[in-house]
């Protein structure tokens, strides 16, 4: 079977199981709520299992490598990253409001990859730099950070929102207190992971070109993402911040994140093109 | 006045402003590409506004003297705070729990009392069995009658804290260093050359190893598509005229000598040789093939016409490689013009075609000497040590006070951890009703 129609299959699951953990808001039926986990897990599984296949069929190519390498690739895994975080942390909080944004994320990404038709989902050989183990086990730990940064910023938006307006939606989170705590507790999670990305890539850069570090703009727009959130635990962890002005924290880290991953391919290379001619 | 200061090096606020100013001022360095020539600068940004960018160093923005003080502030605020951290984790894990008092049980972070019917050895069998669902570890100690109970679990945690801090001070250390006394260039070889200079980055000039580095041989394979798949260069290292060491680097596999690092980090074409041209006499209809190398004068059919190549470049105007060819007739002026690949061009009663060509490859080796780099490697390993003990576990500690009241007895709960305060209150609360209200409900 194809790697890519297992995808849209899963994009569909996910939708599915977002659609019905808002009925189980609305509705404030318990049932759906565990209806619609199952269905998220089945999506995850399936999920796995288009990763695995695109990883044998590479190999069946003769290009062997983990499907971690080009943007498609990439997108696909974040995704799976956000609903791997959401499914495990899902135990701390059990809200369906929460978890519904969650899994809608991971479908929005997803409908966004099989609708594009400038993405290009071929398996491409790999360029002599990107054939390393530690670009694995790089690309794994920044994903999964980008997953919990990804869930936090979701969390710092709803605590704004429950702040902010009042009626019969925004009561069916979580007070505050624990929204927000909860919010601390995935993003120094992602901090870890998101020190770990940058350890392997550092390792990575070291055996590629000789140097560990040497502030290219993806290098340094991990590093000033890594500030922010190192920024975020020590306003709260020792000037104990809470509330809004942390959601805020999140929710610039979360901009950096994306940026990161994107604005340094896509508006940083077209900046200095642009600069230089 | 001291203290003052001290206090200031030494606070979070510090931390927290350096940490968002370095986050923000890094962002320069990304918008305005780094390390041109000031030729470059002064054309994009102009006369005046290059000045004032230059003063403060915004073109090599990360190595500037600005910069370099807010992370020696950073350092000197970790440094102090560290040094302020280290008693306060000591007190609160060493002494902790062996001193019991009454003011505990009124100022911790989570504290319940609880009164009950039964007799109070009953309930302390449910205080045990409460406590050890925590931990095994459980400390007894009576006082008039009055027993107290006391547990913890995840002590260690404290220090994890500590050390990712002092982890970020060996990194820091390690990038000092390497600042210092390391330094970074680029060494193109040709296959068959040798060489002992270093071209540094950021035009910093060369430098002069005190040993030849020798491309035997380079080579290249591509995939179908035409993407390089591998390339690598069998590199010897030449001391004083003798080989010692040999050895095949890739991309992603360097080889290092006497703290020297030598990565596989480009390539490119050198030049050609061994040039085949074909020569088609228009009136004759005669063809001929020429074999020659760069700048060897080679007669063409037999009359008194010589051709020779004059230059090579391996992509003219981005139409591909072509050879600078040169007619020469004796008497007049040399007939020069650009051969590119299978195009033939006519000169006169002759047609010159540029049929193929090989190729010489530079190998382009990054050479690195970083005496630093050990101590951020063991700043990384510590580090990531620090964080699973700091982030994944908590310093719990759980007192409990049994005593005698008129009727049955009481029981006072108090309990705190070093995070998440509110979601630990909630699993003592459930454990409360479990095991010591579970029977009386
Ligand atoms: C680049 C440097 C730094 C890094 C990577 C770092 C990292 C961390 C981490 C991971 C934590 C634990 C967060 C948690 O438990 O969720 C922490 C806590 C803390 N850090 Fe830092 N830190 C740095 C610099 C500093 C500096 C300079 C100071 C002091 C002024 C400081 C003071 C503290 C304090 C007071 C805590 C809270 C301790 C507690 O209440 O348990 N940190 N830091």
């Amino acid at each position: 079977m194809n790697d890519t129609f297992i995808v849209s299959i899963v994009t569909f699951l996910y939708f599915l199981s977002a659609f019905i953990f808002l009925v189980s808001v609305v509705f404030r039926k318990d049932n759906a709520e565990k209806i619609a986990t199952v269905v998220a897990v089945g999506g995850l599984m399936l999920h796995s299992l288009a990763l695995i296949i695109r990883w044998i069929h590479s190999y069946q190519l003769g290009i062997g490598h983990a499907p971690l390498s080009n943007f498609y690739e990439s997108l696909v895994f974040f995704s799976w990253s956000i609903v791997f975080i959401f499914l495990l942390i899902r135990k701390q909080y059990k809200n369906s409001l929460i978890s519904m944004f969650s899994v809608f994320f991971a479908f929005l990404i997803l409908a966004y990859v099989s609708l594009s038709n400038t993405l290009d989902c071929q398996i491409q050989p790999l360029i002599p730099a990107l054939q390393s183990n530690w670009l694995i086990s790089h690309v794994i730990s920044s994903f999964l950070a980008y997953g919990c940064f990804a869930i936090a910023f979701g969390l710092s938006i709803l605590y704004l929102l429950k702040k902010i307006i009042n009626n019969n939606i925004v009561n069916l989170l979580p007070d505050t207190a624990f929204l927000d705590e909860i919010t601390y507790k995935i993003i120094s999670i992602g901090f870890v992971l998101l020190t770990l990305g940058i350890i392997t890539g550092a390792a990575w850069a070291d055996r590629a070109w000789g140097r560990y570090w040497g502030w290219d703009p993806k290098e340094t727009w991990s590093l000033i993402t890594w500030f922010i959130y190192g920024a975020f635990l020590h306003a709260r962890l020792a000037r104990g911040w809470r509330g809004i002005r942390m959601s805020l924290i999140s929710i610039v880290g979360f901009a950096c994140v994306v940026f990161t991953y994107l604005g340094v391919n896509y508006i940083l290379a077209g900046l200095h093109s642009y600069l230089e001619y | 006045m001291k203290t003052k200061i001290y206090d200031l090096l030494s606070s979070v606020k510090l931390t927290v402003t350096l940490f968002l100013v370095i986050a923000a001022s890094s962002i320069f360095g990304t918008i305005i590409e780094q390390g041109l020539t000031p030729d470059k600068y002064r054309q994009i940004f102009g006369e005046t506004f290059f000045h004032v960018l230059k003063f403060f160093n915004i073109f090599d923005l990360y190595h500037s003297w600005w910069f370099t003080f807010l992370l020696i502030l950073l350092s000197v605020n970790l440094i102090a705070c560290t040094l302020k951290q280290i008693p306060r984790v000591a007190k609160i894990t060493i002494k902790s729990g062996k001193k019991i008092d009454d003011s505990l049980f009124t100022s911790s972070q989570i504290m319940n009392t609880l009164y009950f019917k039964e007799p109070q050895s009953d309930i302390e069998k449910r205080v045990s069995l409460f406590l050890k669902s925590i931990s095994n570890s459980l400390t007894r100690v009576s006082n008039n009658g009055v027993f107290y109970y006391f547990i913890e679990k995840g002590k260690f945690s404290r220090f994890g804290m500590i050390l990712v801090h002092v982890s970020v001070l060996f990194i820091f250390a390690g990038g000092l260093i390497g600042a210092i006394w390391g330094f970074g260039g680029q060494m193109n070889l040709v296959e068959g050359g040798k060489s002992d200079t270093v071209y540094l980055f950021g035009n910093e000039g060369t430098k002069k190893l005190d040993f030849y580095v020798a491309c035997d041989n380079f080579s290249l394979k591509y995939y179908k598509n035409g993407i390089p798949k591998e390339y690598k260069t069998v590199l010897t290292i030449i001391n004083e005229d003798k080989e010692v060491f040999k050895s095949v680097i890739r991309v992603n596999h360097p080889l290092t000598y006497k703290g020297f690092k030598f990565s596989q980090a480009s390539f490119g074409v050198a030049g050609a040789y061994n040039f085949r041209v074909k020569v088609i006499n228009m009136t004759t209809k005669e063809e001929n093939l020429l074999t020659l190398d760069m700048m060897n004068k080679v007669p063409v059919s037999g009359n008194d016409l010589s051709f020779a190549v004059a230059r090579f470049e391996s992509d003219y105007m981005g139409q591909g490689p072509a050879a600078l060819g040169v007619l020469i007739k004796p008497g007049e002026e040399h007939d020069i013009f650009w051969l590119n690949k299978n195009s033939p061009i006519q000169r006169g009663d002759y047609v010159f075609m540029l049929n193929d060509f090989d190729i010489v490859y530079y190998s382009g080796i990054q050479v690195n000497k970083d005496p630093g780099v050990i101590l951020v490697w063991i700043g990384f390993i510590l580090i990531i040590v620090g964080f699973i003990s700091s982030i994944f576990f908590e310093h719990i500690r759980v007192w409990v006070r049994v005593s005698t009241e008129k009727e049955g007895c009481e029981i006072s709960i108090a309990a705190s951890t070093s995070k998440n305060k509110d979601i630990f209150k909630e699993k003592i609360n459930r454990m409360i009703t479990e095991y010591l209200e579970g029977e009386t409900a």
